[in-house]
């Protein structure tokens, strides 16, 4: 009666302590997953801020992108303008500048005068389709050494004045 | 033969299988630009009644043939316009294709690898 009894505690014990063994092991498993997430957590974290400042960098990117060509749009739409101006300018009398008559008046001089003009836009055009700008070119500062055709493309240190 | 067993399924040789992803970087395109062509150069003549003679004499002392294509001062103006909304254009156009390149090509706008 006495040993069963014993018996009986033994078990008891045994199995509380099988019990507490298992409870351990758990705790310890659960803490290297939590771990593991933390871990996990972290790094996407890091990845994360990583896209939001590509993101930011891009947003930047796309904003100079525009702010250049709208300037450049600006440019061209005032030289188109200052084309315009050229046919239709002003004279000190208060007349307006006719290309027609000042040819019939003065063919020869015009004549050298258009195809000067000509020979500028082409050169324009070389460049835009990507000819490499001349030494004369990059250096031109005054007036009287730029292409009147396209100052902004062919004179890029000619400040207008 | 329980422990028999227990020992003989824990033994198994089937590793674990790992499947990863590894980027690949497209391929950059790298078109090349354009040959620039050297554009011809052109001669505008002016002729009015009083000089059209003297104009063909003189087409004909170079040995060109007495024929002109003749524009109004007022289709000039437009030619010459027209002109420079074509340059502008292709202007525009060199200008966003740079855009691109830089915003998708250059070493400072490209996005940073991820491990």
């Amino acid at each position: 009666m006495f040993s069963s009894i014993k018996i009986a505690m033994v078990l008891i014990m045994l199995a509380g302590a099988g019990g507490g063994f298992m409870y351990v092991k758990t705790l310890k498993s659960d803490l290297a997953t939590s771990e593991a997430n933390n871990a996990k957590l972290l790094d996407s974290v890091s990845e994360q801020q990583a896209v939001i400042e590509q993101q930011q960098k891009d947003f930047t990117a796309i904003l100079e992108a525009n702010k250049e060509l709208e300037e450049k749009n600006r440019v061209l739409a005032k030289e188109f303008a200052a084309l315009d101006e050229r046919f239709n300018k002003i004279n000190g009398k208060g007349e307006v500048r006719d290309i027609g008559k000042l040819a019939e008046e003065r063919s020869k001089s015009v004549e050298r005068v258009i195809n000067n003009a000509t020979k500028k836009a082409m050169r324009c055009v070389e460049i835009a389709m990507g000819s490499p700008l001349t030494e004369k070119e990059k250096n031109a500062t005054k007036k009287s050494e730029i292409n009147t055709e396209c100052p902004s493309l062919a004179n890029p240190n000619y400040i207008p004045y | 033969m329980l422990i028999l067993t227990t020992f003989l399924t824990s033994c198994s040789t089937v590793s674990k299988l790992d499947i990863f992803k590894t980027e690949v970087e497209r391929a950059p395109l790298n078109l090349p630009n354009p040959e620039t062509p050297k554009l011809e150069e052109i001669k505008w003549v002016i002729i009015t009644s009083e000089n059209a003679e003297e104009v063909f004499a003189k087409l004909k002392e170079q040995g060109k043939d007495p024929v002109l294509f003749g524009l109004s001062d007022d289709d000039y103006q437009l030619l010459s316009k027209n002109f420079a909304q074509i340059r502008a254009y292709m202007i525009k156009q060199g200008a966003t294709l740079d855009q691109y390149r830089k915003y998708y090509e250059s070493e400072e706008t490209k996005p940073a690898k991820t491990e």
